[in-house]
């Protein structure tokens, strides 16, 4: 690494904020209000799959035909890999998380009590409502479990610090093009948000170095989450380079900040401020122009949407992605991997392939 | 042209010509005797009617445009508003099943994937979007949309497939969100958030209309779509009834007109002909299986593309399928209506369909119906391309085994997509099921 770059695992960071006395609530993706945890006295530390755990025991209770972070992630909490979190909350994603949200709360019970937020699909006045009203309804669930109803001071630090957090994500993404670093590296740093406490996270994201990143074709990525994260390295040894994202576990997660008024309120306008995204029923055309306008900023040459297996909502889009894009002279690769931990030669040969064809 | 259409094609020679053919269908109909080589009795005489009914609704759909604002709806949304406002209604998961029960879904579906429409995507939605793409239909041709309506309470899926068709057609897509149910009762700011969503139809659907929305014609629809309701969810509790007069494979087939024409009064009067048919087989000691051995409840949705054969299958070694969660899912919301509240009450309803409720309340919905309809086992169809209804049936399964004692098996396929169901593992898997019926 160019830095000296030193990120905590998951673990450590669970053992290390439990030690101060907080509680942990492992968090499904991808989209959830972190101050408002944060104000109750938790600390997400979110799940994706993880990549590289057997499908077998999330496979006793989804088929075959259910997506790797779902079956992945249970499999997780089956042996043991969330025990001793305080909670688990799993936002209403998609019909895949629906499940899961379903079948731990009435079936598998862990012993940490299953937590459900429902996600509205649209943005209208009329969602900001309801959200604003599910969200106090998930802050009373939270409360209940830690016997703890923030004061005022408790929201106003939860909010410095998450905004802190949230401003030096923003800031890392307009950062990139000086940014010394390989996209491993800055990826690495972009997914620590998912566990880091937020202060952490301020720290590693500024102490990257300033300079020029390494050079190569430039791409776009979108989809749900980039892992492995070889992904980065095979990318890297094809010649390309990532330069702008689409990621649910990145970019779409970069939301507007607002100061003051109710805390609720502006959780509620922070989540549905985001870009265009499958998972909220943004327009396909809202979101092809979204793309294209991040491409040109970044001069990416072409976009690759990396996906697990089985995710509807991004399934979808695609056609209709590629034909939008590719009258923008915008080329498309959709590749569609299984969380095993590596990935296949397959994959790696139509990466090279698309790679080629954008030189 | 399109008026003249409208007239000359759908009510002066599609309607009269429709009304002949459906006398031929009756005299056929009459005509078949049941016999100890034919496992099934002969279908009920008011599927002449329901054919009738349902290619009358198509062949007007033909000539709809430009004569009636066109709306494209998902099953579970809320179509007495538009019905109101005078709005002819196409439910494309509706003209998909058709497409699967003429077995020509898997070549629309095929059409789609060329299309870059990935297999793994529902197949109710593939083959739609072969059906456009293609322009190719079983009923000639569908009208273009002016509306999209769409609800979540099935299915995240649908909001991702009606934006595609908003793309494609360039129309206003309205949305009806419904918070997934995971415990028993819908909290109030679910329901205000819902019944805020369909007030708000109101005035888009309106403007595409070109006219007011009358409250007194809602009420009135409203009051004739619970009616409906209530009579076929009677038509579905008469299968308590030993032998059962009708099977889940006869309710998925006249399941037409509540689902496309709820809110309309032919709908509620055909549905009456039939309870009163189906009273008389129970009067005249008529079951559906001749020889009703076993009765077993179904979980999911049909399996279009083999209905037939499996029902024939399944009544061959006496085992009745008496009841499912799919087609009761159009019955069971009838007694929260309120034509008096519609929109409260409307919120309610589309909140709580079986699909919109946790895994925990669907298991608890079907160990009642085993009580219910004295099933002496299960058959949960895994659906590849349905996540929804398919995700927590395996501990569903576990769970029937355990609480109820019945056999309940998992038995995969598609619905509309005939590549993911081998005939042979099923058979081998359903052998086994019978077996374990009759131990
Ligand atoms: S990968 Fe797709 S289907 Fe699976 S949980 Fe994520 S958004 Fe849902
Ligand atoms: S996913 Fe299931 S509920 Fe949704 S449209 Fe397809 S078949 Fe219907």
């Amino acid at each position: 690494m160019t830095n000296s770059l030193r990120c905590p695992t998951r673990a450590e960071v669970v053992a290390r904020v439990q030690a101060a006395g907080r509680r942990v609530a492992a968090v499904l993706p991808y989209h959830y209000p972190r101050a408002l945890l944060r104000a109750h006295g938790f600390h997400p530390v979110e799940v994706w799959g993880p990549p590289g755990v057997p499908r077998d025991e999330g496979g006793r209770h989804f088929q075959a035909y259910t997506c790797d972070i779902v079956v992945r992630a249970t499999s997780f909490l089956l042996r043991g890999g969330l025990d001793g979190v305080d909670a688990i909350l799993v936002p209403h994603t998609c019909d895949a998380l629906q499940g899961m949200g379903s079948v731990l709360g009435d079936f598998v019970r862990p012993t940490p009590p299953v937590l459900t937020l429902y996600l509205p699909r649209s943005r209208r006045p009329v969602d900001h409502e309801f959200l604003v009203a599910e969200l106090r309804r998930l802050g009373e669930a939270l409360a209940a479990i830690s016997g703890r109803v923030p004061a005022p001071a408790d929201w106003e630090a939860a909010f410095a610090a998450e905004d802190a957090a949230d401003r030096a994500l923003a800031d890392l993404y307009a950062r990139r093009e000086g940014l010394a670093v390989t996209d491993r590296e800055f990826y690495t740093v972009v997914r620590s948000r998912e566990f880091l406490p937020a202060e952490d996270f301020v720290a590693l994201a500024g102490s990257l170095a300033a300079g020029d990143p390494p050079g190569g074709v430039p791409v776009m990525l979108s989809g749900i989450v980039a892992e492995p994260l070889d992904l980065f390295d095979h990318l890297s040894a094809m010649g390309a380079r990532v330069v702008a994202d689409d990621l649910a576990s990145g970019r779409r997660r970069v939301y507007p900040l607002q100061d003051g008024g109710d805390p609720h309120t502006r959780l509620a306008t922070r989540l549905l401020g985001g870009p265009p995204d499958p998972t909220r029923g943004d327009p396909i055309a809202a979101r092809a122009r979204h793309l294209r306008e991040q491409m040109g900023a970044a001069g990416a040459r072409g976009l690759v949407i990396y996906d697990p297996k089985f995710c509807e909502p991004e399934l979808f889009d695609v056609p209709l992605l590629r034909r939008h894009l590719s009258a923008a002279g915008l080329p498309v690769l959709h590749v569609e991997v299984e969380l095993t931990g590596s990935l296949t030669q397959q994959t790696l040969t139509r990466l090279e392939a698309f790679v080629e064809t954008l030189r | 042209m399109s008026r003249l259409g409208h007239l000359l094609g759908y009510r002066l020679a599609g309607r009269p010509l429709l009304r002949l053919q459906r006398r031929r269908d009756e005299r056929r109909l009459d005509s078949l005797r049941s016999g100890p080589d034919r496992p099934l009795e002969p279908p009920l005489r008011s599927i002449a009617r329901m054919k009738e009914m349902m290619s009358g609704h198509y062949l007007e759909g033909r000539h709809a445009s430009g004569v009636r604002p066109v709306a494209w709806v998902t099953s579970g949304a809320s179509t007495e508003i538009l019905l109101t406002l005078g709005f002819f209604v196409i439910y494309p998961e509706n003209h998909a099943a058709l497409c699967g029960a003429r077995r020509r879904a898997q070549h629309l579906c095929e059409v789609a994937e060329d299309a870059g429409y990935s297999r793994d995507i529902c197949s109710y939605a593939r083959t739609d979007l072969g059906a456009l793409l293609s322009g190719e239909t079983p009923v000639g041709r569908l009208p273009r949309p002016d509306l999209l309506l769409c609800c979540t309470n099935i299915c995240q899926t649908v909001l991702y497939w009606y934006r595609v068709l908003a793309d494609h057609f360039g129309c206003p897509l309205v949305l009806v969100d419904t918070p997934f149910q995971y415990g028993p009762q819908p909290q109030p700011h679910e329901v205000a958030y819902v019944r805020r969503q369909l007030e708000e139809i109101v005035p888009v659907a309106e403007r595409v209309a070109g006219r007011p929305f009358s409250e007194q014609e809602f009420t009135a629809i409203v009051a004739r779509a619970k009616e409906a309701s209530e009579t076929w969810l009677e038509i579905l509790e008469r299968a308590r009834h030993r032998p059962s007069p009708l099977t889940a494979f006869d309710a998925f087939t006249h399941l037409g007109p509540i689902v496309d024409l709820r809110g309309e009064q032919a709908t509620t009067d055909y549905y009456r002909g039939l309870l009163a048919e189906i009273d008389r087989r129970i009067a005249a000691g008529i079951g559906a299986v001749r020889e009703e051995r076993y009765r077993v409840l179904w979980d999911n949705l049909p399996i279009w593309y083999r209905i037939g054969p499996l029902s024939q299958w399944l009544a061959a070694r006496g085992v009745n399928v008496v009841a499912s969660t799919y087609a009761h899912a159009w019955g069971e919301l009838a007694p929260l209506m309120d034509p008096l509240h519609p929109f409260e009450s409307m919120a309610r309803v589309y909140l709580h369909p079986i699909l919109n409720r946790s895994a925990g309340q669907k298991l608890e919905a079907m160990r009642g119906m085993v009580d219910d309809f004295s099933a002496d086992g299960v058959i949960l169809h895994s659906d590849r391309s349905c996540k929804p209804y398919s995700l927590g049936q395996i501990d569903q399964r576990d769970g029937l085994v355990n609480q109820t004692g019945v056999p309940a098996l998992l038995l995969e396929a598609d619905h509309n997509d005939p590549r993911s169901f081998s005939e042979e593992q099923a058979a081998s898997r359903l052998e086994a099921f019978v077996e374990m019926l009759g131990g």
